[in-house]
């Protein structure tokens, strides 16, 4: 197969969804060693996080993986309107990309890696496609609930920037609960995306394979944070073979200026060795 | 826990001054001073004193005071952790 980096169209549900944009880095060195599809996080943190997933995608196809990189409905230069964009459409598009991976490399073992809402979504596919899926997160969020309130403070934020009373928009929460779609940081929010980021399961069910949950910190040999450490204690309770290890680094994907984490894309190299081992039959 | 010098960490990662940060003071303004501090900043810089601080912060507690100074926002810190 033809190495390095191609951009394409995907056809969505066979053209009825519209198309979402991918980027497929082919691996560089044959046999590959495994497919990886990337699931990039939610609104502005995904434009923040664009370098430091194509600088790990082009490190794993240079390592013999071939990557996928596809940008959700409504997001990227993908069809459709953020606030057109469904939990069960984004889940499904994962699902769609998985497939595309495996007819590409159908002797690679595959692995579903995602970033902060990324995780959620991968974890979520995974469960579907099956046992030999792996699963690589960075920086898995402590709940969907959480990740949504965090968004959501967006509003109260800019009140105080701009120093206005808050009180002069409606409370986003109650336009959801009322099936509106509010506005926030120049997304337009659809209710049943919100609702499934709010009620993803997560742990997600039992059935995928094992996972590498990899995250930054900027102090020096820092422990997991207590909230990863939780939801950790939760995925091993539920029976998942899951890691977790804290690399040091920045939050790049919130950081006010593009930022690098080299050493998280040495860890995610280690990680998909690990990952690969794992699904080679004994 | 030298919850200034935490402070600050956290708000030279968040906001990316590459160190300028360690030579604020109480009285550095913050809201409206850094142009670095956006709503998104402002955000982040919730959920990550939150996340490393281990504290829990509801958005009612929140006014414009509270990122008004470091003094403003170590004391609104130190109120959560209890100390």
């Amino acid at each position: 197969m033809e190495t390095g980096l191609h951009p394409f169209f995907m056809a969505a549900d066979g053209g009825r969804s519209g198309q979402r944009f991918c980027i497929h880095h082919a691996p560089v060195t044959q046999p590959v060693r495994g497919a990886v599809l990337y699931v990039h996080p939610f609104a502005e943190e995904m434009n923040k996080s664009r370098r430091m997933a194509a600088l790990a995608s082009r490190t794993l196809a240079e390592s013999g993986f071939a990557v996928l990189q596809i940008d959700l409905l409504g997001c990227g230069d993908s069809s459709g309107d953020f606030g057109d964009a469904t939990w069960a459409d984004w889940v499904a598009d994962v699902e769609q990309g998985a497939r595309w991976l495996r007819e590409q490399h159908p002797a690679a073992p595959l692995t579903l890696w995602g970033l902060r809402a990324g995780c959620l979504l991968a974890a979520e596919a995974a469960a579907r496609i099956g046992s030999d899926v792996g699963q690589l997160h960075w920086q898995p969020p402590a709940s969907g609930k959480a990740l949504l309130q965090q968004f959501l403070r967006l509003q109260m934020a800019a009140s105080l920037v701009d120093g206005k009373p808050s009180t002069a928009a409606a409370d986003p929460r109650q336009e959801l609960a009322a099936g509106r779609s509010p506005q926030i940081a120049g997304y337009v929010l659809n209710p049943a995306l919100t609702s499934g980021l709010e009620r993803t399961q997560w742990p997600p069910a039992v059935g995928a394979g094992r996972s590498v949950w990899l995250e930054t910190s900027s102090r020096d040999n820092a422990p997991l944070l207590p909230a990863t450490q939780t939801a950790l204690t939760r995925w091993q309770q539920a029976g998942h073979d899951v890691v977790a290890r804290v690399v040091p680094g920045p939050a790049f994907w919130q950081t006010q200026e593009i930022e690098d984490a080299p050493r998280l894309v040495e860890a995610t190299l280690h990680a998909m060795q690990e990952l690969q081992d794992e699904a080679l039959p004994a | 826990m030298d919850v200034q010098r935490e402070v600050l960490r956290i708000v030279d990662e968040v906001l990316s001054l590459g160190g300028r940060a360690q030579a604020f003071t109480r009285q550095t303004h913050l809201l409206g001073a850094i142009p670095e501090l956006d709503s998104m900043a402002v955000v982040t810089l919730i959920t990550t004193l939150e996340e490393q601080l281990g504290i829990t912060i509801d958005d009612d507690d929140i006014d414009g005071q509270t990122f008004a100074s470091v003094g403003s926002l170590v004391d609104f810190v130190n109120g959560k952790l209890g100390g």
